[in-house]
C-alpha cells in the first residue's frame, strides 16, 4: 500500500476509534463501561503490535534463536501485572478470607483436564504460529495465517463445547478452584510469582545465544523519538510494563483481560442457533475464566475489546509500514485452521487461553494460570519440530 | 415540588449544622433521597449497606463508606432455602458497626430488587424503623453522577443485639393455600409480567429456576414490580401514585396482602412499596412460585394452558 494511502486508511480507522470512545462515553453507566472497554482494547493492541508481544514468537525466538528478550518481556508482564493485582484485590479484599474470592477474577478449577486443554492449546500455537491474541493482533497486520487460525478457533469452540459435559461430570466438577492468597497470603504469593519468574528469568538468560544489540547514542529529536515510536520495535521491557499495568487496569475498571469470550460466545450463539449444542451445559456459566454466554446484546465489553484491540493494531501497523498482506497458501490455510482448531478447543475448555487464563490468572494469584503456563509450554515445544517439518513440506 | 424539595433541602442542612443525630433522622419515611444521602456520607449515625447481585459490582465503585452485602451468602441460608439466621444476620451488623441508633441506608443494583429483600429481612429482625432504601439505588446515584470509592470500609464492631425473627412479614406455602381456600380472608398479589402470569412462559428470559407449572396463584391480583417505579430514574412514584395503582387492581390495604414473584427477591420490592410506603399489613412469600407452581397438590390458574413438556 502507498504510503499516502497507509496514512490515510490509518487516520481514518484511529478517528472511528476515537468517535466510538467518545460516543460510547457520553451515555449511561454501561455505555461508559463499553467506551472503556473500547479504549483499552486500542491500547492493548497498539502494545500488543508495536512490542510484537506474542506468547509463541517469544517463545520460538528463545529456543530457535537463542534470543531472550521477549520472554523477559512476557516475565516483567507477569511480574507487573502481579503486584497490580495486588494492589487492587488488596483493596477490595483486604484479606484472602477462606470461601471469597476477588469477583470475576480467572481463578479456574485445576486438573488434568486443565492441563491437557493447555497442552493442545501450546500445540495449536506452535502450529498456527501464534496464540489468538496476537492472531487478533496479526490480523491487522494483514497475515495471511489469522483469518484461517480464528475460523478454526471457532470450530475448535463448538468441539470444546460438544466434549464439556463429559469432560465437567468425569473431572472438572470435582476439581479444587485454587487462589494462591488462600495458602500463602498476599505478600507470599507475590514473593512466590517473583521468585519463580525470576527463576525462569534466569533460565531464559542461560539459552541466550546473542548479543544485546549496540546502543547507539542518537540526539533525542522528535525525528528519532517518532521513529522509536511509531516504527521500531518498542524494548521488550516496555511492552512487559506495558501488558501488566493495562490488565491491572482493566481489572479494576472493567474486568480481567481476555480475548476469547467474544470468540466464544459467537461460536456459541451460532452452534447454539444451528442447535448442534447439547441442551445444557453443565456448569459452564458458574466457572470463572472468559465467559462464553449466549450473545443477548449487540454490543458486549468484550466485544468491543477485541474490535478495539484489531482497530488499533491495524492503525500501528500502517503506521509502522508493517501492514504486509499478502495471498494464503495452502500451507498457511492448513495451519491457520488446525492450529486453531487445536487452540479453539483447548481455549473452550480451559476456559481461556494465554491471555485469560495464563496471564489474567497468574495475576490474579490462580493455581490455574501457573498450570496452563507449563502445559501451554510444554505443547509448544512439543509442537515446533511439527511446524518445522510443516514449514519444509 | 422543588421550592418545598429546597425548603426541606435547607431545613436538613440547617439541622445538620445544629446536631447530627437529628439530621440522620431528619429524613423521614422509609426512603432516603441520594441528595441527602451524598451529604449524609460523613454522618456517623448513617451506615449504608450496597446489596447487588452482580459481582463486582460493590468492588468497582460504590458509595463511599458503604459495606457490601452478598446476597447469595449474607442474607440467606443456603442449605434450608431459609433467610439468614439472626446469628449470621447479627454478626454482619456487629461487624458493620450499627447500633440500636443508626440509620441503615440499602441500595443495590437491578432497581434495588436485591436491597428491598435486604430491607425485609432487616425488618424481620426488629430494624424497621432504622432500615431505609436509598430511592432509586445504584441507577439514579449513578445516574446523578455522583461520587463512587473502590476502598472497603473498616467499622469498629457493635455490640448490637437483633431481635428474633418477626413471622408477621413472612408467608409460607400454608398461608398461600388457606388464602386460595377461603379459610383466611387476604389478597394475594403476584408481581411478575404478565406472561407469566397468564401462563405463557415458564420463566422469564435466562432465569434456570423454573416451576414445571405456569400460571399463577388462583384469584391472585397481577400488578407487575415495575409499575411502582419511574422507569427513567428508578425512584420509586409518589405516596398517591400507587395508592391509586394498587387501589385500582382491589388491593386497598382493608385486607392482609401476600406478595409472590418467581424466587421473592421483585416481590420484596413490592412488599417494600405496600408495607413501608403505604403502610398496608404485607407479607412476603419468599418461597414463590418456585415453591407453589412445583408443589404437589395445589391449584393453580393458568390461562395460557400451557403444559410442561420437558423443554
Amino acid at each position: 500500500m502507498a504510503r499516502s494511502a497507509s496514512l490515510l486508511t490509518a487516520g481514518i480507522v484511529a478517528g472511528a476509534i476515537l468517535l466510538g470512545i467518545l460516543h460510547l462515553a457520553a451515555g449511561d453507566a454501561a455505555s461508559r463501561s463499553l467506551s472503556l472497554s473500547l479504549a483499552l482494547g486500542a491500547v492493548f493492541g497498539v502494545v500488543l503490535q508495536r512490542a510484537r508481544f506474542c506468547f509463541f514468537c517469544h517463545t520460538r525466538d528463545l529456543v530457535e534463536g537463542g534470543d531472550p528478550r521477549g520472554v523477559l518481556s512476557i516475565l516483567i508482564a507477569l511480574a507487573v501485572g502481579a503486584a497490580g493485582y495486588v494492589l487492587v484485590v488488596g483493596a477490595w479484599l483486604p484479606v484472602p478470607l477462606p470461601g471469597r474470592l476477588p469477583p470475576d477474577a480467572h481463578i479456574g478449577p485445576v486438573s488434568v483436564v486443565l492441563a491437557g486443554a493447555a497442552f493442545a492449546f501450546g500445540l495449536g500455537m506452535a502450529i498456527s504460529g501464534s496464540c489468538i491474541s496476537a492472531h487478533l493482533y496479526r490480523l491487522g497486520e494483514g497475515s495471511p495465517t489469522s483469518p484461517f487460525a480464528l475460523i478454526g478457533t471457532i470450530a475448535g469452540f463448538v468441539l470444546g463445547f460438544l466434549t464439556w459435559n463429559t469432560l465437567y461430570l468425569a473431572v472438572i466438577s470435582n476439581a479444587p478452584v485454587v487462589w494462591l492468597p488462600h495458602h500463602l497470603g498476599y505478600a507470599g504469593t507475590l514473593g512466590a510469582t517473583f521468585l519463580v519468574l525470576a527463576l525462569l528469568a534466569a533460565l531464559a538468560l542461560r539459552f541466550s545465544r546473542g548479543t544485546a544489540e549496540p546502543v547507539t547514542s542518537r540526539p533525542l529529536d522528535l525525528r528519532s523519538v517518532a521513529h522509536a515510536l511509531f516504527v521500531a520495535r518498542w524494548p521488550a521491557a516496555i511492552g512487559g510494563i506495558a501488558v501488566g499495568v493495562l490488565s491491572a487496569a482493566s481489572y479494576l475498571r472493567v474486568g480481567p483481560l481476555g480475548v476469547t469470550a467474544e470468540i466464544g460466545s459467537l461460536a456459541r450463539t451460532a452452534a447454539n442457533a444451528a442447535g448442534w449444542l447439547p441442551d445444557t451445559l453443565h456448569g459452564l456459566d458458574t466457572f470463572r475464566g472468559c465467559a462464553t454466554a449466549i450473545q443477548t446484546a449487540l454490543l458486549s465489553e468484550n466485544g468491543v475489546f477485541i474490535t478495539g484491540l484489531v482497530g488499533a493494531s491495524f492503525v500501528a501497523a500502517l503506521l509502522a509500514g508493517q501492514f504486509a498482506p499478502r495471498r494464503p497458501t495452502g500451507k498457511d490455510v492448513v495451519a491457520g485452521l488446525a492450529g486453531g482448531l487445536l487452540m479453539g478447543w483447548g481455549a473452550m475448555t480451559a476456559l481461556g487461553c494465554t491471555v485469560g487464563v495464563l496471564l489474567s490468572g497468574i495475576h490474579a494469584g490462580a493455581l490455574s494460570g501457573w498450570v496452563f503456563l507449563f502445559a501451554s509450554g510444554a505443547g509448544l515445544l512439543a509442537g515446533l519440530p511439527l511446524r518445522r517439518r510443516l514449514a519444509s513440506a | 415540588m422543588s421550592i418545598s424539595r429546597s425548603w426541606a433541602g435547607a431545613l436538613v442542612a440547617g439541622a445538620l449544622a445544629l446536631f447530627l443525630p437529628v439530621a440522620a433522622l431528619a429524613q423521614q419515611g422509609p426512603l432516603v433521597d441520594a441528595e441527602w444521602l451524598s451529604k449524609n456520607l460523613d454522618n456517623p449515625k448513617v451506615r449504608v449497606f450496597e446489596v447487588s447481585v452482580d459481582p463486582g459490582v460493590y468492588e468497582r465503585g460504590h458509595i463511599p463508606g458503604a459495606v457490601n452485602i452478598n446476597w447469595h451468602t449474607d442474607l440467606v441460608d443456603t442449605v434450608r432455602r431459609d433467610i439468614a439466621s439472626s446469628a449470621k444476620f447479627q454478626d454482619l451488623l456487629q461487624k458493620a458497626g450499627v447500633t440500636k441508633d443508626t440509620t441503615i441506608v440499602l441500595y443495590g443494583d437491578n432497581n434495588n430488587w436485591f436491597a428491598a429483600w435486604g430491607a425485609w429481612v432487616f425488618n424481620i429482625y426488629g430494624l424497621g424503623d432504622q432500615v431505609k432504601l436509598l430511592d432509586g439505588g445504584r441507577k439514579y446515584w449513578e445516574k446523578l453522577g455522583l461520587p463512587l470509592d473502590t476502598k472497603v470500609p473498616a467499622y469498629a464492631r457493635s455490640d448490637l443485639t437483633v431481635s428474633a425473627a418477626n413471622p408477621q412479614l413472612r408467608a409460607r406455602l400454608a398461608d398461600v393455600l388457606e388464602v386460595v381456600d377461603g379459610k383466611k380472608n387476604a389478597v394475594i398479589v403476584d408481581i411478575r409480567s404478565p406472561d407469566e402470569f397468564s401462563g405463557k412462559l415458564f420463566a422469564p428470559e435466562g432465569s434456570r429456576e423454573l416451576s414445571i407449572r405456569a400460571g399463577h396463584v388462583p384469584g391472585a391480583k397481577n400488578v407487575t414490580w415495575s409499575k411502582a417505579v419511574d422507569p427513567e430514574t428508578g425512584k420509586f412514584k409518589s405516596k398517591e401514585e400507587l395508592k391509586k395503582l394498587y387501589a385500582d387492581a382491589g388491593v386497598d390495604g382493608s385486607k392482609p396482602v401476600i406478595v409472590y414473584c418467581r424466587i421473592g427477591e421483585r416481590s420484596s420490592h413490592t412488599w417494600f412499596a405496600l408495607s413501608r410506603i403505604l403502610g398496608y399489613e404485607v407479607r412476603n412469600y419468599d418461597g414463590s412460585w418456585t415453591e407453589y407452581g412445583n408443589a404437589v397438590g395445589v391449584p393453580i390458574a393458568n390461562v395460557a394452558g400451557t403444559v410442561w413438556q420437558g423443554k
